[in-house]
């Protein structure tokens, strides 16, 4: 009970969220709120131990299909998005054959150069991807009305309600499969690799699995930022995007479901929010490399391991509480 | 980064510059016609260009000249408005050339602000403040009139009509070094790259200079340019075209033309930072090195048909405040956009947009830096957004840029516009091409 009211005021302080902050704010929420879901598509991925550098062009992979679909065939927006989805998922699939012959470093770099490939194929053919300067004027999520709420998806409130939803729903599926047995063996695989192999485990399906799974919901969150921004190049899902991802990953912490979402939080408030209010604003890339440094230096479990620490603390107190009670 | 933390410490050189923009804004106030109102009310002006990351050259510089031309208006007593004089402001969001960033920040720059006109460096960034634009009517300008299109109604392109100026470049250097018939070219491969391409193709078709091998496009993460290069110069080109390469692609390009021993003519559109070009290479490699841009302490700039306020002033505290190795070519371009901007709002009597607009445009003609120009672009862009005249040709001699002479991009395209349209069709930079 107290779990599902905390819940519940969880959910109650995302919907108020947007009305709290200023336009650019709230335009920054959205671009949070996708990131959210690509952040945490990744963590699913790592979950078998494997580390993409491709992961942001995966998320292109949804962002340009969906654009395409919904531009050049006319496909309904929200459709479109899923479609993109699949696509990103069936590339990874592809991907898969290849990079899946390697491990570990091997398969980090593997999965940089599919990633470029992609990316240069983009440039390279620019009928139907645009070239260098991508696609442009992409279709907006169709304005509708629910009678208590008119959505005008120019507004980030009403994208921010929309993406919530949507990214709402693919956490709730990745914690759901991280939590069911599948997500159990993604674990062995990434940690008892050759026992899981030796008990009857096809460790390369799951690993596929992982991989198509997490850039299934990566293609999603490029769908949600294609038809918000309205245009979309190569450059926006370059290695250096993916450098902000793996920032937000490590800072953050893997061990649990929330570290990566939690590190995208903080780490996009700072630099998007504080160090701009602070006026240092052209000091930011020095500043958010130093917290990268100090936060590997000084707390390499990441962000989460705070929050475990606190939970820890608040455990060990309330038993002591208990046991004084209980002496007393 | 580290050394610009430390430029915020006062030190001799800063101290000095200060007592420099105590002078500058001193012979500002003396020289510029003074308002008779005390400037009490304010108009704030956005500045929303990559302030950092890789084309950050094509912004910060920008900004700094900005804050220069600021100061100055505003010690001369700053903008009548209506009537009123209105000190202006300018409130800056560093989009690092990404059009999502260039959302937040347009929005911010509107709709928190409240300011009256944006100034964009484009390219990228463009297509994510559109929409923004679009609802909110707000006049933005940009350096990229590829962003130009007729839906665009509210974005001019003031300044620089890149990459139509660097016609004249070329056609001075056929007209001045007859000998020169071979060229090669290399480009980062998007979108400022691309219409630089095909105007430098139309150019040197126009001068009857042969192409000798199809421009070599190279990725824009390319951080090793040695291979580019030994391509680039293995069929011993007269000319090698640098494009419109970033400049941390043009100083690299040029390290490496001079240590693999090119001794043949360099032409590029930028050579921004051009004394650290030297330093790493020789004052005798860069001579004869042909450009766009020209450095403003040029004597030249001091003709009556400049509409610059104090060039070589402007120059002087730039280089005292920022040093003048971080002189570029964009340092200069937003203080021009803002004297067009200050005139129209003058002659409007208002700062809305629309009205500014329209008061800029009156007439289609208009005062360009480098003198008198026209709204143009119908042709190429569907829209006539464009302020276009002359624009200088710049020759490094001595170490030191110098400006040739002043060409006509009306009067070239008049000539050879039909090269110029075949060539951005083939690259697929019409207009009516953009996806």
């Amino acid at each position: 009970m107290p779990k599902l009211a905390a819940l519940l005021g969880f959910g109650a302080i995302l919907l108020a969220l947007p009305h709290a902050l200023s336009f650019s704010q709230q335009e920054i929420l959205v671009f949070l709120t996708i990131n959210v879901l690509l952040v945490a598509s990744y963590r699913l991925l790592t979950l078998t131990g494997e580390w993409s550098l491709g992961h942001v062009v995966i998320m292109g992979v949804g962002a340009y299909a969906s654009a395409l679909l919904s531009k050049r065939l006319g496909i309904y927006v929200p459709a479109a998005m899923l479609l993109g989805a699949v696509t990103a998922a069936m590339i990874a699939l592809a991907l898969s054959f290849p990079l899946f012959r390697m491990k570990g470093f091997y398969f980090l770099i593997g999965s940089f150069a599919a990633g470029e490939i992609i990316r240069l194929l983009w440039k390279r053919f620019r009928d139907p991807f645009g070239g260098p300067k991508g696609l442009k004027k992409i279709d907006p999520m169709p304005d509708f009305d629910i009678g208590i709420y008119a959505f005008d998806f120019f507004e980030p409130v009403s994208y921010y309600y929309f993406a919530l939803a949507v990214v709402g729903v693919s956490l709730w599926v990745m914690w759901r499969i991280e939590r069911s047995p599948v997500g159990l063996t993604f674990h062995a695989v990434h940690w008892q690799d050759r026992l899981a192999e030796a008990s009857g485990v096809n460790v390369r399906a799951y690993r596929t699995l992982a991989f198509v799974l997490a850039s299934g919901f990566a293609g999603l969150s490029g769908a949600l930022l294609a038809h918000y921004i309205g245009t979309i190049n190569p450059n926006s899902f370059d290695v250096e995007q993916m450098v902000f991802v793996l920032t937000w990953t490590i800072v953050g912490g893997t061990a649990t479901f929330y570290g990566p979402i939690l590190g995208c939080v903080v780490l996009t408030i700072l630099n998007e929010i504080v160090l701009r209010e602070a006026g240092f604003e052209q000091m930011r890339p020095l500043i958010y490399g130093l917290i990268l440094i100090l936060s590997v230096l000084f707390m390499p479990k990441g962000l989460e391991s705070l929050v475990r620490g606190a939970f820890s603390w608040r455990n060990a107190r309330k038993k002591k509480a208990g046991e004084t009670g209980a002496a007393g | 980064m580290v050394a610009k933390m430390f430029k915020n410490v006062l030190t001799r050189r800063r101290l000095l510059g200060s007592g420099a923009a105590v002078a500058g804004s001193a012979a500002a106030a003396a020289i510029l016609p003074k308002s008779a109102f005390a400037a009490d009310k304010v108009v704030k002006i956005g500045f929303l260009a990559p302030l950092t990351g890789p084309v950050a050259a094509w912004g910060k510089p920008g900004l700094d000249g900005c804050l220069i031309w600021g100061e100055w208006i505003n010690a001369a007593g700053g903008i009548n408005i209506g009537g009123e004089a209105h000190a202006v402001e300018f409130v800056a969001y560093d989009n690092e050339y990404d059009p999502a960033k260039a959302r937040t920040g347009a929005t911010k720059l509107i709709r928190e602000d409240g300011v009256k006109f944006i100034m964009m460096l484009g390219g990228d960034t463009w297509p994510g403040a559109q929409p923004v634009a679009d609802r909110t009517g707000m006049l933005f300008s940009t350096l990229l009139p590829s962003d130009l299109s007729p839906d665009t109604t509210t974005l001019i392109a003031p300044c620089e009509v890149h990459p139509i100026y660097n016609v004249t470049g070329v056609e001075w250097l056929a007209d001045n070094m007859p000998e020169l018939k071979t060229a090669v070219m290399c480009a980062q491969d998007d979108a400022l790259g691309l219409p630089s391409v095909a105007t430098y193709l139309a150019a040197f078709e126009a001068a009857g200079i042969e192409m000798q091998d199809d421009p070599l496009l190279f990725d824009p993460a390319t951080t090793d340019f040695a291979p580019v290069v030994t391509r680039l110069i293995s069929g011993n080109p007269d000319i090698v075209c640098l494009d419109t390469c970033y400049a941390d692609y043009v100083h690299p390009i040029c390290e490496q033309l001079f240590q693999q021993g090119y001794g043949g003519q360099v032409i590029s559109c930028t050579a921004d930072f051009y004394q650290q070009i030297v330093a790493k290479t020789s004052e005798e490699f860069m001579e004869g090195f042909v450009f766009q841009f020209p450095d403003f302490d040029d004597p030249a700039l001091n003709d009556e048909s400049i509409n610059f306020q104090m060039p070589n002033e402007f120059y002087a505290e730039y280089a005292s405040r920022y040093g003048a190795d971080q002189w570029g070519a964009v340092s200069w371009e937003y203080a021009s956009i803002m004297d067009l901007w200050k005139a129209g709002a003058e002659k409007a009597g208002s700062a809305e947009p629309d009205a500014v607009l329209a008061a800029m445009k009156e007439g289609g003609s208009g005062l360009h830096a480098f003198g008198e120009a026209d709204w143009w672009g119908k042709d190429l862009f569907g829209i006539d957004n464009a302020l276009v005249g002359n624009w200088p040709i710049v020759v490094i001699e001595g170490g030191k840029a110098t400006i040739k002479e002043f060409r006509s991009i009306p009067e070239w395209y008049a000539k050879h516009g039909e090269l110029l349209k075949k060539h951005m069709s083939a690259y697929g930079q019409m207009w009516d091409q953009r996806t």
